[in-house]
């Protein structure tokens, strides 16, 4: 299993390396570098070529990537464009800010998933079958920012009208979060509606997977011959058929994790939460290749993680794959 | 007799599909006594399946739906039972085998967890290294080589023959009253299909469980079963004992059935096959349900009209056909044309 997860480290370096050769170029070829430094008032065109020199800008797009490797290669990011500060140090902070938002929004996604997709397949047809299916399919086609404004709407209302604020409607942290457990609690209350604007999605999408594979498994030969021992129902549907039905789930689940990523550039936009996705979209339109090259190859790590991820999962609940 | 064990009484199951209500188990009774070994015959659709697991209530529900009847064990029918008293007899008094083995056991979970957890679900008091022994005991029993080692492998690991031992083990491993195996053997591969029936014997003999053996090979039926019930359409034709049915079958269905039995003294012929399909049991023909394939009724009006009831022609014997005095001049006919003569084969064999 150890060499197995080795293996596939190995394997994805290449990927890496090719997607990131990729949108390097992509970027390169799409705007213009310096138009953010062009803007800056009092800027003599001396400044610019000056710039443009010591970054490099006239080399070959392979020889500016290669250099860019350099840099990774040293544990940096290179720095931004206009000010000579590091790019590193800021993507660090966002990364922290969004696993926590994403992280969270995906457990409890998928614990909500299972219980919604277990019951409803217990109870098929039933009214709340029917209801759940109707609410996923909302969830499903509906956009997030829009159930994410909806939510902000409700949450101003309610202060307009009774002076309470459940929840804030941005940022990560109120003004004085306090230290330790306070901060966790202000920290939590603040996640609370991006969470469940990023959630909604995933929450319909995998309680989809579960309720079909859990119908799939209830009729299968194997629960028969649970029932048939004499087991007691919870453990039926606990040990036999659940366990069954959560591989699928999990996996797509795993899989799923860079959708939820990306889900978090208009989240996080919306909130005003300093985290990965509201950095990319302000990055992106700053034409600085550099950040725009952090923030992808970090992205493309961490998907790459969560397939790995889904895969020792998938191995480590059905004893029929075997990795060697 | 002795008082039967397990009684089904005028079972009905059906089923609705979007093509009508299948009436899968139409009126079936039959018996089990203590200690013998009772085989079902019939084509397949016949309702023999549905009838066993009717008996402990396994049928999915919907679209399934027993209608009614009684089946009885032990003075308590088991239709009544609330759940956890169903719960309580369900592989502990009564025991299933399934047909497949393949997937019968649970992919994630290892063999012997799955054969121990149905002794520690019936008695509490059994802890997990208790039950660890007594499922190796188990596994020894039904002839899995290594089976200290083996306890801890997953399905997959096991060959299709073993699991069906894994199976046994785990049908008996609550000493069960009545044993039932549906076609323990026909998923199998042709060569262990023996060795399985004869460690479902030995598990017999072991328990002393009155079995109900179902099975479409009527060369299965002679060597394992005491007495034999034969279904047509949902229906129980004719009962009897081994003996009865191989040499005086008082139904034409036997008789078909037997004729097409391959036998060592004419041995290339399948003789006189059954014309025609099993019928719908969507829109059961009208009358006997044999009469458009029988050719004893001969297009007797009396055979499309009406349903013959199943009729005790003795101890433990019974024919639901009309004119079930006509059997031994429709015997003789086809022995004198088929040069043979009925159950002759059986006899060499025992
Ligand atoms: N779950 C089900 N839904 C609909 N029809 C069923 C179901 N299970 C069994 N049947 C029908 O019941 C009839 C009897 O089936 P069965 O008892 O399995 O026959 P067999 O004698 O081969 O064991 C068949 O026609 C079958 O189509
Ligand atoms: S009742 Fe008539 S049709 Fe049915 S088996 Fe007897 S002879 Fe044949
Ligand atoms: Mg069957």
């Amino acid at each position: 299993m150890l060499t197995y997860a080795l293996r596939r480290t190995l394997i994805s370096i290449p990927i890496i390396i090719l997607a990131t050769f990729l949108t390097f170029g992509i970027i390169s070829i799409s705007g213009d570098p310096l138009q953010e430094i062009r803007q800056l008032p009092n800027i003599t065109q001396e400044q610019i070529d000056n710039v443009r020199e010591s970054r490099g800008l006239d080399d070959p797009v392979t020889v500016q990537y290669l250099r860019w490797v350099e840099n990774i290669a040293q544990g940096s990011f290179g720095e931004y464009m206009i000010s000579p500060r590091a790019i590193w140090p800021d993507i660090q902070r966002v990364l922290g800010n969004t696993m926590q938002l994403v992280i969270a929004a995906e457990i409890i996604a998928f614990v909500l998933a299972v219980f919604l997709g277990v019951m409803s397949a217990k109870r098929q047809y039933s009214l709340f079958d029917y209801t759940t299916t109707t609410i996923s399919f909302i969830g499903y086609s509906f956009p997030s920012f829009l159930f994410a404004l909806f939510l902000q709407v409700a949450v101003v209302q309610i202060f307009v009208r009774t002076g309470v604020r459940i929840f804030p409607i941005g940022n990560l942290s109120s003004a004085n979060p306090g230290t330790g457990l306070s901060f966790l609690i202000d920290r939590i209350w603040h996640l609370i509606l991006p969470m469940a604007s990023l959630a909604i999605f995933s929450v319909a999408s995998y309680s989809r997977y579960m309720r079909a594979s859990m119908l799939e498994v209830i009729n299968s030969d194997y629960v028969r011959t649970a029932r048939a021992k004499g087991l007691p129902e919870r453990t039926i549907t606990t040990r036999h058929a659940m366990r069954n039905a959560l591989i699928p789930t999990l996996t797509v689940a795993a899989l799923s994790f860079g959708t939820l990523l990306g889900g978090t550039i208009i989240i996080e936009t919306v909130f005003g939460l300093d985290g990965m996705g509201r950095y990319f979209f302000q990055q992106l339109g700053r034409r600085d290749p550099y950040p725009l090259m952090a923030w992808l190859t970090i992205v493309a790590i961490v998907i790459v993680i969560f397939n790995l991820i889904a895969d020792l999962l998938y191995g480590y609940l059905d004893p029929r794959i075997r990795y060697d | 007799m002795t008082e039967p064990l397990l009684s089904i009484r005028d079972l009905v199951t059906e089923f609705s599909t979007p093509d009508g209500v299948v009436h899968a188990v139409d009126g079936v009774s039959y018996d089990v006594f203590p200690g013998e070994t009772v085989g079902v015959v019939g084509e397949s659709g016949s309702g023999k399946s549905v009838t066993v697991m009717s008996i402990l209530r396994l049928i999915p529900e919907p679209p399934g739906r027993i209608a009614r009847g009684e089946i009885m064990l032990e003075g308590r029918n088991l239709l009544e039972l609330d759940d956890d008293e169903l719960r309580a007899v369900r592989g502990k008094d009564i025991a299933m085998v399934f047909q497949d083995p393949m997937t019968s056991l649970n992919p994630v979970l290892t063999v012997g967890s799955q054969i121990a957890e149905a002794i520690t679900t019936h008695d509490s008091k059994v802890n997990d290294a208790e039950a660890r022994r007594r499922t190796v005991e188990l596994l020894e029993l039904v002839g899995v080589p290594n089976a200290a080692a083996r306890f801890g492998q997953y399905p997959h690991e096991y060959s299709g023959g073993m699991r069906q031992r894994a199976m046994i083990a785990m049908a008996i491993a609550n000493q069960p009253k009545i044993l039932i195996a549906d076609e323990p053997t026909t998923a199998l591969d042709v060569t262990i299909q023996a060795q399985v029936l004869n460690v479902l014997a030995k598990a017999q003999k072991e328990t002393n469980a009155g079995t109900i053996l179902i099975t479409h090979d009527l060369g299965v039926i002679a060597e394992m079963a005491d007495r034999v019930v034969v279904m047509y359409g949902g229906r129980v034709v004719e009962t009897g004992t081994v003996d009865d049915i191989f040499h005086n079958p008082t139904h034409p269905y036997t008789l078909g059935l037997l004729s097409s039995l391959p036998r060592s003294d004419r041995q290339l012929e399948r003789l006189e096959p059954i014309p025609g399909q099993p019928p719908s049991l969507i829109n059961l023909p009208k009358g006997c349900a044999f009469h458009p394939r029988c050719r004893m009724s001969a297009g007797r009006d009396v055979c499309r009209t009406e349903v013959p009831e199943l009729v005790q022609l003795g101890e433990g014997r019974a024919s639901a056909c009309h004119f079930h005095e006509e059997l031994p001049e429709e015997i003789a006919r086809i022995e004198a044309a088929m040069g043979l003569e009925f159950g002759a084969d059986e006899q060499e064999g025992e």
